[in-house]
């Protein structure tokens, strides 16, 4: 499978604060990764330097630019290289901590996922107001598409921030705990929906989640952070390793 | 565009094109739309469509399309709604230049009373946005637009101290805002730094729309955040500085506007709310400059005031 995304002795963290060193990984085409740590292990932190929003400390990150992963090009471009144009049409974070939009439906808010790809006046074309009903059609939303986001319950706008990010058509998801907020059917559906997306799109998912039975049931590999260390491990055998004994008081 | 939209745009256009005539025709001296075309240049008829009707009716529109654009844009960037050039203290910075420039004798003719208003507007939106990168909390940036305008008050009640009695009565007559100042020759001048403005706006449409969830959410969709913010606040800078140099401080119409268009076309989609705030704008003004002989600053906040007062007690806002 194509690499996607690959660290390198990558060191994350923010002003003083360095949450770990030398992460050494690579998110492949086509797979979900949970990534589980304790309160403030620093998982978002992680996630935000994954997509450039917050820059490394040490080592880098390189993306795979070429859309074509048949014909991959094994050279990857650094991040902090990347047009944030381009960047956004390759990785998205998404967030459901975020700012409730007010003043916007759910339909006009997934069409924000086709930002990058339109001109200077923010237009559409056919084609992107079809990737959105896709979108829309894919999260089950078409019941309250014309509804206004700020009236939807913390669990439908879940689904809504993550059809947005599908709409942008990235090949790398990034994704800050989008269980928070939803009930256990919601949960098992949006994990399933992950894995969906992972094989059919060819995408690469990485997943903060404090559930341990999502991670082990529908995620490839879990990649640990624990006392400044981050441990990658596939899912079936992170018991075993022992990545999951910090759960265990 | 969809079906409510298309109404909206019809119906504010068919309104501008009506009052537009009415301002056109409206006053003590009855002209026919023959005699403006046949008439010799220094007709009496001629004379005051083209040196008095025609320069109100731009003003109303140029200034209408303004700050009903200029409020849009800072409610946006802002994520507040009550922001606004007044708000935030960019149209008092202008009349403050407009005052150094009436009052303290800094006055090149139409260009100077414009460059000291734009300056004036940009010393505090350069304040403005000092604020904005040191505090994200937005009732902290009104404080300082308030605390802003209360120094220029202050500023102004300086100069009007010491200011000659001719003088004084040019700033006040400026202060409470007209269409009726704007000449056939500064016609041409306004309409040329307004489209600078819009454009800048306008070129801003794909970060207002992404900045409305944040900075990080704009930065996530590959905007640059702060060519859109530098755009914006430079194209509502000078928006707010040109309407307020040749019309006056015209209140509310800043704020009120976008609200109107929000509620007229149903969508915080600024490649609708833009055109329509701006359309609102030129009807809201093309509609008071028909009441001639009231003070227009009086007539907007009839409109304005009940709009703001609204939307406090709804609670909503961006």
């Amino acid at each position: 499978m194509a690499v996607l995304l690959n660290c390198e002795k990558l060191g994350f963290g923010y002003g003083s604060k360095n949450f770990a060193t030398d992460l050494n990984f690579e998110l492949l085409a086509g797979e979900v990764v949970a990534l589980m740590g304790e309160n403030g292990s620093g998982k978002s932190t992680l996630l935000k330097t994954l997509c450039g929003q917050i820059p490394t400390l040490s080592g880098t990150v390189l993306v795979q630019m070429n859309s074509s992963l048949q014909h991959c090009d094994p050279a990857m471009s650094n991040l902090g290289d990347v047009p944030a144009r381009d960047l956004a049409r390759r990785v998205a974070l998404v967030r459901m901590s975020g700012i409730a939009p007010d003043r916007m439906t759910v339909r006009e808010f997934v069409n924000l996922g086709r930002s990058p790809y339109a001109g200077l006046f923010d237009g559409r074309s056919a084609e992107d107001n079809r990737i959105v009903e896709e979108a829309i059609a894919l999260l089950e939303l078409e019941s309250f598409a014309d509804r206004q986001v700020s009236t939807l319950s913390d669990g439908e706008r879940s689904r809504v921030y993550l059809a947005e990010a599908v709409a942008q058509q990235v090949q790398i998801l990034l994704l800050d705990e989008p269980n928070a907020f939803l009930d256990i059917p919601r949960s098992h559906k949006l994990f399933k929906l992950l894995r969906k997306l992972a094989a059919e799109k060819n995408m690469g998912i990485v997943v903060s989640t404090h559930s341990v039975e999502y991670a082990e049931r529908y995620c490839d590999r879990l990649m640990v952070i624990h006392d400044g260390c981050v441990q990658v491990s596939r899912a079936c055998e992170a018991r075993q390793k022992g990545l999951l004994n910090w759960t265990e008081c | 565009m969809n079906h409510r939209t298309g109404v909206g745009f019809a119906i504010l256009a068919a309104l501008a094109v009506l009052f537009s005539y009415l301002t056109l025709t409206s006053g003590s001296v009855e002209i026919s739309w023959s005699e403006l075309f046949t008439c010799d240049a220094n007709g009496m008829g001629c004379r005051i469509f083209w040196e008095i009707r025609f320069p109100r009716l731009m003003a109303a529109i140029l200034s209408g399309a303004a700050l009903a654009v200029s409020g849009l844009a800072l409610q946006t960037l802002f994520r507040n709604p009550l922001a606004g050039p007044f708000v935030l203290g960019i149209s008092s910075g202008a009349s403050l230049g407009v005052a150094l420039s009436l009052l303290a004798g800094l006055c090149f003719g139409h260009f100077g009373v414009l460059g000291s208003a734009a300056l004036g507007a940009f010393a505090v939106t350069a304040f403005v946005m000092a604020v904005s990168a040191r505090f994200s909390n937005s009732t902290i940036l009104l404080v300082a637009g308030l605390l802003v305008g209360y120094f220029i008050d202050a500023v102004v009640s300086l100069l009007i101290a010491h200011s000659d009695a001719e003088a004084l009565r040019v700033y006040v007559s400026w202060g409470m805002g007209s269409f009726g100042r704007l000449t056939r020759e500064s016609v041409p001048v306004f309409a040329v730094v307004g489209a600078c403005g819009l454009a800048l706006v306008a070129c801003a449409t794909r970060y207002l729309n992404a900045v409305r969830l944040g900075d990080d959410f704009a930065r996530g969709l590959g905007v640059n955040v702060r060519l859109g913010r530098t755009l914006v606040l430079l194209g509502s800078s000078v928006l707010a500085a040109a309407a307020t140099a040749f019309c006056g401080p015209v209140a509310f119409v800043g704020i009120a506007v976008p609200h109107l268009a929000f509620m007229l076309f149903g969508t915080g989609n600024h490649r609708v709310l833009l055109p329509g705030s701006a359309l609102c704008g030129i009807v809201l003004c093309l509609a008071a400059s028909l009441f001639q002989t009231l003070p227009l600053n009086a007539i907007l906040s009839l409109v304005g005031v009940p709009v703001v007062l609204w939307v406090i007690v709804r609670g909503g806002g961006r």
